[in-house]
């Protein structure tokens, strides 16, 4: 056991790391030949990558009919995989901003990675709006640039030219937020690497030299960061939820859609975060960094979050019976027995029931378990998003227009390739970014009134990670 | 030295001071002359700015010669026609008459070309039928013949007219000419036969009907001595009773009948609230049974045991004697003696009509008229309807007589007896005996392919001539464009071969000349007009000539028990179909439309297709069901008269227990965008009069994986019984089983409670009318907040454009449908694209049923763009592509439209109309056009529909064609609102309601659209709308449509 600061929290880092042990284990993947295991998953995802390019290709010399939709449902898997991957983005933001100025420290073992996910799932997200349009060659006609045509303007009521802004703030900040993070990082890199790496990491670290005034700017830097990032957390969610909520369809007008909203992004961003750190921590030998402890924390909030989601769930089911509304109370009627009451109990089971193992405690630090849980509230929201969009549409007010939904490989192929872009992206990333915030873990080595002991009391602790483990599950 | 500063110099002439040089720097601005430039182009003597002057230039226009820019050809007037002014539209006064289907037409031209088919209101029918609008689009069809030809095995190789005319004439010189026609309206055509037949003395006219009115006729003749279809006047019958005649869709004349019918359905005064009562007697729910207050259910084979019955019921009431006879079941036998005591209740005013082809039926139905005393009143000789004269005997003799050895000419004009005779294979191979075969066709169809010779006639559009539909009323048809191809019509073809010496052969125009000359012998009586000119002018500015006369009494004369004898006997089989026309297709000449094709059918909503219509009844818990659980779109085999055919099912609410149906005109094998659409039934018909067979329905062979129907949900309050549950009044069982089926529990209202159609039975429409006034007071609450409040004064300062659709007068019949196709350029998609929901229609007609599962009735709700004042589409386009106009419109700028599809989302009331895909062939490349699977989409030549330029003809050029992915929807066609505004701004006046009328307020036959100014508290509209049974759909939900709808109110009585 490394020296146990209290007695009562486990240490955030493990196997009684030396900061140079910490550089040293998070460097690693950036400058060694990558695995067997990462080049395999990095064939298949360039290869979902191709299936995407091909298929958004199709879409847009096709036209939009290559989809299913049709009059009565304008919106299917695109703007549900739009919603979804917006929702992933959230746990980024939250990790490093609000966490940040909640001083949890246990952040820092995981928001390197949950950023770069933030950055990748904007991305992902970010496309579906534009390649979902009928002409998309025309998109330029949602900025407000000055124009010769009156000046004619993009239509400020409307929820989708909000999203324009908020999507594209998000990505920003998001994109600022994670970069400057990654200054001191690829300076270490850098200091670390010969020949043309050297070049590359130097002018990727923007020739930071490690002096206390960077450190000082760097600080100021990342907290005023946080600031504009915190409102970002609420408000971007809110905001899709607006194209929803400001609408006229029963179902859709609603006005606990933004809480409801955020909390489902955290929750699902949180979801994938678990799924991608699983990976991370094994396969590039992060488990001192990436412990039971964050795996247990962000169980916690997943278990919050979903819990809160579930509510709004019974909210809205109580509210279309309270209201007396029929339109309200046919919405949720159709949502649970129509033709997609399939949709909505896999959305209750993944996203409501499921969580509720993590009331216990060897549940929630059981690593396969938590796997299993992160994909099933990945797919739970997808199904969230799917019941929202397509199968309200699907019964609105006239029963004349009544349809159904279904989706055509064209659609297929954009939301498994999305995931191809997605991983493209990020295993991209773990092989040029440090994935655990080197700076900010050492930072959290020694915690106030105590001395850093690591060293002295034990010196060598490699392949020490998988037993910890194992007494870990056994407590 | 002038020039040098402080002994500095830039050059060598600046130093040696160059006379040159000091002449030119005093010039401020130095020109080298056009001279010296010409003089020096030999030399290459560019400088630096030339030649990167020359680069740019280069690259630029190398780069423009290396993009294609595809030509379209526009060639100017030589020398321009006076009337012709380019942008204006010219109207002409003409005819449709195609078969037995007529109508009184306004044709809309511009610059030279048909565009639209509006009705002639001089001739008093307002509006016109589905077909009439889409006969335009069957101008501009690329499967029409191009010029005469020879056929030899089906295939057609082209000729020259003189060729052809010479070899006809040759083989048509001793025989006894034979010429096979459908009924003949035209005077002038029928003098011109006379002519022809004195020219060849055994010519015979053969002229039958598909769907035949021979036993009315013949029953006419034995009863009147008149072998005419009387005039009707449904507008004059308090009781209207339909045996299977589906008089508002198919049945002699429905446009006629529509307007009539709509006249006794309209309720004038809310408070004392009286229309006409409708019973239907049917086996299918047809569009008139649809319309019906009850119907009664028999099957095909009880028609005539029905009509029996009801004659002996009425006789029993006016003093007559029963006649013994086949009899019908129970619940029809009571219910029709309820009828009966209607019926003479009513006598004078009501109307008894059959659809059957039995002659004794048909005797019997008089007999019924005369006993109620409805001839002179509702049922009129005086204005006899001549649309329909064909005979079944006499075509069935021919084609003995061409089997029989007999090898005579035959001239086909206007029919189609391979296809639609149900011996149409014994026509075939008579035909290939007759010693000459020439076909009219137009286009290429089953009789003309067994032909020799095809001899084109001209499209009605094309052609002079005249038609009397009504008794002493005739109306001229006139060419509205000039012959697109080297066509002749038919009239002139056989003047031709007549070698006619009343024919100005020199004539541009012979026929022109030739019908002139017809009217002025036969028609002009001098009086009112000094000269023929004048009245020949004014005539055909009018299109009209002659006036209704005044109806007279007939009485009718018959032997009754002999008539009761002869009635169709009721079968006992499990099974029974009947076959029908339908609406859209008719007999089949109409197959080849593909506006047609996709209107769907009003009842059941399908497109592309003719689909077996099965009875639907409740499984007795949570869902409808049919015979062996098949649902809609599954493919059985059928098997009638020893005939199996593989059909699509729909099930269909109406249709009786033990029977089923099936339409016409469909299963074309030889035809343009109908080839192969659908199944055909004629072969599974016994004979001409047998519109019904025993049938067997086999297993379930498969799943029609394109099923095209634009309406799956059917119904909104169908009733029934249901164990366990109670209705409102605690009665068992009786519940909206259609509600119950929505999904576990019983979620009632769920339906029924939706502010979409609110209706009563007419007893009950005072208490209903102020319910809905405190149900509106109630949503008035809710409804105060707007918009774009603080911008009244905008939307009151012009007029506010609005519409009243009355649902009480709509029939379902789908007129405006196809008007508003035509007017707007809404494109066609095909089966396949309709199987997605991908159909583009503006106007659709929703179709709900309500009432008692067995027997429901049934309410029709044009639905289109509802121009919301707080539309829920404007604030959610991103890039303001649909916005408010101040007078009321709803906008679609599909310029700035980028295809987010939110708007569409968000309507209420789904309206909106998305280009999937490039439907109009707007965009340069052809790769994403839809019809590449859909063979019914392509032109002759297997093009895209739209690509082809002759289609493109049919364009209204005041209208934007849509490209691919952009919406679009129900502009209140805002052309022309714009033409009428420009017209009250060029007579400087204020606009009028009556300077716009909509294409679907045109073409409505019941005059159950009305448009115009809601600002202007005179206006008709206006006026409509302060009508306390008016109201919005969607109320609730402030969204404050600007189409306002009536209460629908039924006559419905108990009749069990």
């Amino acid at each position: 056991m490394s020296v146990v600061i209290s007695g009562i929290r486990e240490p955030l880092v493990l196997g009684n790391k030396t900061y140079h042990q910490i550089t040293e284990d998070i460097c690693a993947p950036t400058e060694r030949v990558p695995s067997k295991a990462w080049i395999i998953a990095f064939v298949i995802a360039a290869c979902f990558l191709g299936m995407y390019l091909f298929a958004v290709t199709w879409t847009i010399w096709m036209g939009i009919g290559s989809w299913n939709l049709n009059r009565t449902i304008n919106w299917g898997y695109d703007i549900t995989n739009f919603v979804w991957w917006v929702g992933i983005g959230h746990a980024g933001t939250l990790i490093s901003a609000i966490l940040l100025l909640f001083r949890q420290k246990w952040r820092t073992g995981v928001n390197r990675a949950a950023e770069a996910m933030t950055i990748f799932a904007v991305i992902c997200a970010g496309q579906f709006p534009i390649i979902h349009m009928g002409r998309v060659w025309m998109a330029p006609f949602i900025f407000p640039y000055p124009n010769t045509r009156g000046p004619l303007w993009p239509n400020f009521n409307s929820p989708l030219f909000w999203d324009v802004f908020a999507i594209s703030t998000y990505f920003t900040v998001s994109l600022l937020f994670w970069y400057t993070g990654l200054v001191p990082d690829f300076a270490t890199v850098r200091d670390r690497a010969i020949g043309w790496r050297k070049k590359l990491y130097n002018s990727l670290a923007f020739g930071w030299t490690g002096s206390a005034k960077h450190w000082q700017r760097w600080e100021y830097l990342s907290l005023v960061l946080a600031g504009i990032s915190t409102p970002l957390v609420l408000s971007v969610h809110t905001i899709v939820s607006f194209d929803f909520a400001t609408s006229v369809i029963p179902g859709w007008h609603t006005t606990i859609f933004p809480p409801y909203f955020v909390a489902g992004a955290i929750f699902s961003g949180f979801a994938m975060v678990q799924t991608l750190m699983l990976i991370c921590r094994r396969v590039l030998n992060l488990q001192d960094y990436i412990t039971l402890e964050h795996i247990e924390s962000m169980n916690k909030v997943i278990l919050l979050t979903g819990t809160v989601v579930g509510i709004a769930y019974l909210t809205e089911l109580f509210i279309s019976w309270y209201s007396g509304s029929l339109w309200e109370g046919f919405a949720f009627y159709h949502r649970l027995f129509g033709p997609y009451w399939w949709s909505y109990f896999g959305m209750m089971f993944c996203n409501v029931l499921s969580p509720q193992i993590f009331w216990k405690k060897s549940w929630r630090r059981n690593i396969e378990l938590t796997f299993l849980m992160s994909i099933f509230i990945n797919i739970g929201m997808w199904f969230e998003r799917y019941v929202i969009i397509a199968s309200t549409l699907a019964r609105d007010f006239l029963p004349s227009s009544w349809s159904y939904y279904s989706p055509t490989w064209v659609e297929i192929c954009l939301f498994l390739g999305s995931q191809g872009l997605f991983f493209t992206c990020f295993l991209i990333f773990t092989r040029v970014a440090p994935v655990v915030a080197i700076a900010e873990v050492k930072s959290i080595l020694k915690a106030a009134g105590n001395q850093y002991a690591g060293k002295n009391t034990m010196p060598s602790h490699h392949d020490h990670s998988h037993e910890e483990e194992h007494d870990h599950a056994h407590h | 030295m002038e020039f040098q500063k402080d002994n500095i110099w830039i050059g060598a002439e600046h130093l040696t001071n160059d006379s040159t040089f000091v002449e030119i720097a005093k010039q401020e601005f130095h020109h080298t002359s056009v001279e010296d430039t010409l003089e020096n182009m030999g030399e290459f003597n560019t400088n630096r700015r030339d030649f990167l002057k020359y680069l740019g230039f280069g690259i630029s226009a190398a780069t423009l010669a290396a993009c294609e820019i595809p030509l379209r050809r526009a060639v100017p007037y030589v020398t321009k026609p006076d009337s012709v002014v380019p942008g204006v539209a010219n109207y002409y006064a003409s005819s449709f008459v195609e078969g037995g289907d007529f109508n009184a037409i306004l044709v809309k031209t511009r610059e030279g070309r048909p565009i639209k088919i509006e009705s002639n209101t001089i001739y008093g029918i307002e509006g016109s039928s589905a077909r009439a609008q889409a006969s335009v689009l069957s101008l501009y069809d690329t499967h029409r013949f191009q010029s005469c030809g020879k056929i030899s095995d089906g295939k057609y190789t082209a000729a020259n007219w003189e060729t052809i005319d010479n070899e006809i004439k040759a083989k048509l010189a001793g025989g006894n000419v034979r010429i096979v026609t459908g009924s003949m309206m035209s005077p002038t055509a029928k003098a011109v036969v006379a002519e022809f037949a004195s020219k060849f003395p055994n010519t015979q006219v053969i002229s039958y009907d598909a769907v035949s009115y021979h036993g009315m006729l013949e029953a006419n003749l034995k009863c009147f001595g008149d072998r005419v279809i009387p005039g009707y006047r449904f507008d004059n019958a308090n009781v209207i009773v339909s045996f299977d005649a589906d008089f508002l869709g198919t049945w002699v004349s429905p446009t006629e009948f529509n307007q009539q019918y709509a006249k006794g359905r309209r309720i004038q005064n809310h408070e004392e609230a009286k229309m006409s009562r409708h019973v239907q007697v049917e086996s299918r729910m047809s569009l008139t049974g649809s319309n019906a207050d009850n119907r009664i259910l028999v099957k095909p084979s009880e028609q005539g045991a029905a009509i029996l019955a009801l004659y002996n019921a009425v006789a029993a009431l006016t003093g007559g004697t029963k006649v013994e006879g086949a009899s019908v079941n129970e619940a029809a036998a009571k219910a029709l003696a309820k009828v009966a005591e209607e019926l003479v209740a009513n006598k004078g005013k009501s109307l008894v009509v059959s659809a059957s082809n039995n002659v004794s039926e048909q005797i019997l139905i008089n007999e019924i008229n005369s006993r109620l005393e409805n001839y002179g009143s509702t049922i009129d000789f005086a204005n006899a309807n001549l649309q329909h004269s064909g005979s079944d005997e006499k075509i069935q003799s021919l084609i003995s007589e061409m089997n029989g050895g007999a090898s005579n000419p035959i001239i086909i004009w206007g029919c189609n007896p391979v296809y639609d005779l149900p011996n149409g294979e014994q026509f075939k191979a008579g035909l290939a005996k007759a010693s000459l075969s020439v076909s009219f066709a137009a286009k290429m169809d089953e009789t003309t392919a067994a032909c020799q010779y095809v001899a084109p006639a001209n499209h009605v559009l094309e052609s002079w001539g005249d038609a009397e539909a009504r008794k002493g009323q005739i109306t001229l048809i006139q060419p509205t464009i000039a012959q697109i191809f080297s066509t002749r019509q038919a009239e002139l073809s056989l003047l031709r071969w007549a070698d006619s010496s009343n024919t100005n052969w020199g004539a541009e125009q012979p026929y022109y000349e030739y019908l002139k000359k017809y009217w002025e012998k036969n028609v002009f009586i001098p009086g009112k007009y000094l000269s023929f000119q004048t009245f020949w002018d004014n005539t055909l500015h009018d299109g009209v000539h002659g006036a209704p006369s005044a109806p007279v009494a007939r009485k009718c004369v018959c032997d009754v028990a002999q008539a009761a004898a002869g009635i169709s006997k009721p079968e006992n089989v499990e099974w029974e179909i009947s076959f029908y026309e339908s609406v859209n297709i008719g007999d089949g000449r109409y197959a080849d439309n593909p506006w047609l094709q996709e209107l769907p059918d009003p009842v059941m909503r399908t497109v592309w297709g003719n689909y077996l219509s099965l009875p639907i009844e409740w499984n007795g818990s949570n869902d409808f069901r049919s015979h062996n659980d098949l649902k809609d779109g599954d493919i059985v085999e059928i098997t009638v008269n020893g005939k199996s055919e593989k059909v699509i099912v729909i099930r269909q609410f109406g249709q009786m227990p033990g029977t089923a149906s099936l339409a016409i005109g469909f299963g074309r094998t030889v035809a343009g965008a109908g080839k192969g659409v659908g199944t055909n039934v004629y072969p599974m018909m016994k004979s001409m009069s047998a519109n019904y067979a025993s049938l067997t329905i086999g297993a379930k062979v498969g799943e029609d994986k394109d099923f095209a129907s634009v309406q799956y949900h059917h119904t909104m309050g169908i009733t029934g019984k249901q164990e366990g549950y109670k209705d409102k009044e605690d009665k068992d069982g009786n519940i909206n089983l259609d509600e119950k089926a929505l999904g576990p529990g019983y979620f009632a209202g769920a339906l029924t409670n939706r502010s979409i159609i609110f209706r009563t039975h007419v007893s009950e429409l005072k208490t209903k009318v102020e319910e809905l006034e405190e149900k509106r007071a109630e949503f008035a609450k809710l409804n105060k907040e707007t918009l774009y409040s603080g911008h009244e004064d905008v939307f009151t300062a012009g007029p506010h454009w609005k519409m009243y659709v009355d649902l009480n007068s709509c029939t379902g019949c789908a007129a405006c449908t196809v008007a508003c196709m035509s007017e707007n350029n809404v494109p066609v998609v095909g089966k396949k694209e309709v199987h997605r929901h991908h159909e583009m229609t503006w106007l659709r007609i929703d179709r709900y049923y309500y009432g008692d599962i067995t027997n429901p009735n049934t309410v029709y709700q044009p639905m289109m763009c509802q121009h919301c004042e707080n539309a829920p589409c404007e604030n959610v386009c991103p890039v303001n592509a649909t916005n408010h106009s101040h007078d009321g419109l709803n906008q679609m700028t599909y310029n700035r439209c980028i295809g987010t599809r939110y708007c569409a989302n968000n309507c209420p009331f789904k309206v909106r109309r998305f280009n999937w895909l490039d439907y109009t062939t707007a965009d340069l490349f052809p790769w994403n056009e839809n019809y590449k699977n859909d063979e019914n989409m392509l032109t002759a030549d297997g093009q895209p529909m739209y690509a082809d330029n002759l289609v493109r003809m049919v364009l209204n050029p005041d209208v934007t064609v849509r490209s691919r992915g952009v919406i679009e929807k129900c502009s209140f066609c805002v052309q022309r609102i714009q033409e009428g505004k420009l017209t009250a701004k060029r007579e400087n006046r204020v606009i009028r309601d009556s300077d716009v009328k909509t294409a679907c307020q045109t073409a409505c036959p019941t005059g159950a659209i009305t448009f115009g100014n809601g600002n202007d508290p005179e206006s008709t509209v206006s006026k409509l709308i302060e009508n306390p049974m008016s109201y919005r759909v969607l109320e609730d939900i402030n969204v404050n449509p600007s189409v306002v709808y009536s209460m629908k109110v039924n006559n419905r009585s108990e009749m069990a």
